[in-house]
């Protein structure tokens, strides 16, 4: 019990660094959702105007862009507003009872490892979860060397890959063609390795504190279509928005084209939730999902080369700021073939050789890991308590020293806090 | 037996951790930069650790104190024993901080500060603060400096670790970085730092108006400290202006240090009025055309202030003490070596 308060309170005094308005919001989210689910068994008509408020609140925040209607949003409300509706619809449907204790129900929204990234959680896991924590060697072990690697996965590979986007996104008249479709690919690999890098830093801190969260990342790259790549990126969101947008609108259970239609409502949504510039990439992803299956061949590995390609061409929408200079620099990917060009410039584009060199090698690493990772998970375990603090020394050095950070770099946020 | 075993796998994992934190030093030492051959301004700071203690002067400032002051000269024209605990670019509050740790090794008759730092209330450049702070020894004076020198882009912590400053020199690496991984190289005469190279001054930057030329409060501030510091030691404080020509220094900053100095009862040198007094040649005796003097322009200089210094604040002959003349004839002996190159 005195852990989980520490734990409680250590996530609000976080989050209170982020703004007093924030973390009111949270406390209302907190005690308004708490509330709405102690009094559903008895007042089910309660759940659609609170979701409806929330809903209404979140779209807002998603289109001001557009409307200019501004809401200033708390930082990861896209998070726990999808954890506060989880929560009420479970609840409804009586799938677990309201949670009772305002500490476990407070713990659920603002476990501050989580609070602005995820995973999205449900509560009757997160409830598990906190039940059965425990802290354990193998735990604060295992946790601190998935944590480092997490670091490592964001310093390392995902900066510096940032960088080089960020050359060429700046400046998207001058960047056609193959710096276009250098930056879409190097964007799937700073994606990746950012926020499943910060996924493994809050699941590696979960794990020392001897709570097991839910994964969200099972190496997407390896797939075989989009919709497997969608099962196996951003799984938390996915499972959410399957059983609470897919399932409720008829998932498949309603002929091929309602099943086409509910595909793309759901990636329609999930493009919301992302922000207003991400629709239509929602509705590409949805069709690439609904059809995708077309164009799997029987080699393995050109699936995934296809499957990566699509994707990375797809996150075009979250390289450049708009949707038509993301269609234009698609669209440049067919009419400029600068390739010899783009060669010959490699070392213009923010990284010089032996930031290429630190690059290439730490991808690799991460490559090697994602092939072998259950393997290598595995014989971690088995390893003598030495040879772990030889694992979490050496890849801390590796952070420390390859890593790029601090001055004369400009860190980015972590890409996903800012949905 | 269990009891045996957990108490060799604790053993282990220490062990370990031991190895890695090793590993963590010598990392840190390979990647910082060692400032032995190429700017080597950066080792002023700490070659000053292993001559601290017998000076009776101790200079402090910027550029303009270790490129124009030569401590072998002030004892060859009149025996006094000094320190020039310069750096480049050194702010006030830096020039404060160096000075209270220059009293934890030493108390010297009189601390002589250049006052051009007057100019700056705020901090200017995290590589200028990287070359004064980053060879201090640890102490609450390093803390401090730290603080108050500080650019918004910079963190405490990677003073703490140099390694999260200096990671990414890791393809910068060169044969210098190794041979002196484990030693230092110095390159200064007493904090001195000799220039034999002749620039004459040939045109000078035009002189800007300013809108403002008061001095920051915080300048003020920490001139007061250093009075203060010193009339708590018993140490005598001399202003100074060093005579660079560049155009950087006005009648208002003058009026401003002799109101102070009149104030509190402090001598003020300007040195630019008194260049032909001196004997200065800008044509011969600068190194950097006019900014800064070279060798003859700093004996000259060294030489007129030595007469000063010893007539004014009864500093003790030391080439008459044994002992201290043996060691400085030996200093003497390599300077004059290096001056004839």
């Amino acid at each position: 019990m005195t852990i989980q308060v520490l734990i409680l309170l250590a996530g609000l005094l976080i989050y209170a660094g982020y703004g007093i308005y924030g973390l009111g919001w949270l406390a209302a989210a907190v005690l308004v959702t708490y509330l709405a689910g102690l009094a559903l068994p008895k007042h089910k008509w309660l759940l659609w105007p609170v979701i409806v408020v929330n809903a209404v609140l979140l779209i807002t925040i998603k289109l001001q862009p557009v409307t200019g209607f501004g809401i200033l949003a708390p930082f990861g409300v896209s998070y726990f507003t999808l954890q506060m509706i989880s929560y009420l619809a479970d609840v409804r449907k009586e799938k677990y009872p309201p949670e009772r204790s305002l500490l476990t129900f407070a713990l659920y929204l603002t476990y501050f490892p989580h609070l602005v990234m995820g995973p999205i959680e449900s509560f009757d896991h997160m409830k598990q979860a906190l039940a059965e924590r425990k802290i354990t060697w193998d735990g604060i072990s295992s946790g601190a060397v998935r944590a480092i690697w997490g670091a490592f996965k964001m310093y390392a590979v995902s900066a510096r890959a940032g960088v080089v986007v960020g050359t060429i996104s700046t400046s998207p008249e001058e960047y056609r063609g193959a710096y276009a479709l250098f930056a879409m690919l190097l964007y799937s690999i700073e994606l990746y390795a950012d926020f499943s890098g910060c996924m493994d830093i809050v699941l590696g801190i979960s794990k020392m504190l001897g709570i097991r969260m839910s994964e969200n990342f099972n190496t997407p790259y390896f797939s075989q279509t989009v919709a497997e790549f969608w099962r196996r990126w951003h799984i938390t969101l996915g499972d959410w928005l399957r059983n609470y947008i897919y399932i409720p609108l008829g998932g498949s259970r309603r002929g091929k084209v309602r099943k086409v239609v509910n595909l793309i409502v759901t990636f329609l949504v999930s493009g919301l939730w992302h922000g207003v510039h991400y629709i239509l990439w929602g509705v590409f992803n949805g069709i690439l999902v609904a059809t995708g299956n077309l164009l799997k061949t029987k080699y393995r590995v050109l699936n995934c080369a296809i499957t990566y390609l699509l994707i990375s061409i797809l996150w075009s929408f979250f390289i450049w700021p708009d949707s038509l200079t993301a269609l234009r620099s698609i669209a440049s990917l067919f009419t400029t073939f600068n390739y010899g060009d783009l060669v010959a410039n490699i070392f213009s584009l923010g990284l010089n050789a032996g930031e290429w060199i630190a690059f290439v090698i730490s991808l690799l690493l991460l490559f090697i890991y994602d092939l072998k990772k259950e393997s290598l998970t595995e014989r971690f375990d088995q390893f003598a308590p030495a040879v772990r603090v030889v694992v979490f020394g050496t890849l801390t050095l590796l952070v420390l020293v390859f890593g790029m950070y601090g001055i004369g770099f400009e860190a980015e946020q972590f890409i996903y806090a800012s949905f | 037996m269990k009891k045996r075993n957990r108490m060799k796998t604790v053993l282990s994992v220490l062990l370990v951790a031991a190895i890695f934190v090793a590993a963590f030093l010598l990392l840190t030492r390979l990647l910082e930069p060692k400032y032995a051959t190429s700017l080597t301004e950066g080792s002023m700071i700490n070659q000053y650790y292993e001559e601290a203690g017998g000076h009776e002067v101790i200079f402090v400032g910027d550029c303009e104190v270790y490129a124009n002051f030569s401590p072998m000269e002030l004892y060859r024209q009149a025996g006094i024993t000094a320190y020039v605990r310069g750096t480049p670019q050194q702010l006030i509050w830096q020039s404060y901080y160096i000075l209270e740790e220059t009293f934890t090794y030493e108390t010297p008759k009189v601390v002589v500060l250049n006052v051009n730092a007057m100019r700056y209330s705020e901090p200017v450049s995290e590589a200028y603060n990287r070359l004064t702070i980053d060879n201090m020894r640890w102490s609450a004076s390093k803390v401090g400096i730290i603080q108050a020198s500080m650019t918004e882009e910079e963190t405490f912590l990677s003073y703490v670790f140099p390694i999260l400053r200096y990671h990414s020199r890791f393809d910068e690496l060169t044969g210098e970085d190794f041979t002196y991984l484990f030693q230092n190289l110095y390159s200064t005469y007493n904090g001195y730092q000799m220039h034999k190279e002749v620039n004459p001054v040939e045109s000078l930057p035009t002189k800007r108006a300013l809108s403002n030329y008061q001095f920051g409060d915080i300048c003020y501030e920490y001139l007061d400290r250093i009075r203060e510091l010193c009339e708590e030691h018993g140490t005598s404080l001399v202003l100074i202006k060093a005579p660079s020509v560049y155009p950087y220094w006005y009648d208002e900053y003058d009026e401003q240090m002799e109101a102070y100095a009149e104030e509190y009862g402090l001598n003020f040198y300007n040195f630019l009025d008194v260049t032909d007094e001196i004997g200065i040649d800008y044509s011969t005796d600068t190194y950097d055309s006019g900014l800064h003097l070279n060798l003859s322009g700093a004996t000259k200089l060294s030489t007129y202030f030595a007469d000063i210094l010893s007539r004014e604040y009864g500093l003790t002959d030391y080439r008459n003490d044994p002992e201290v003349s043996a060691v400085y004839e030996e200093k003497l002996a390599v300077y004059d070596a290096a001056a004839a190159e």
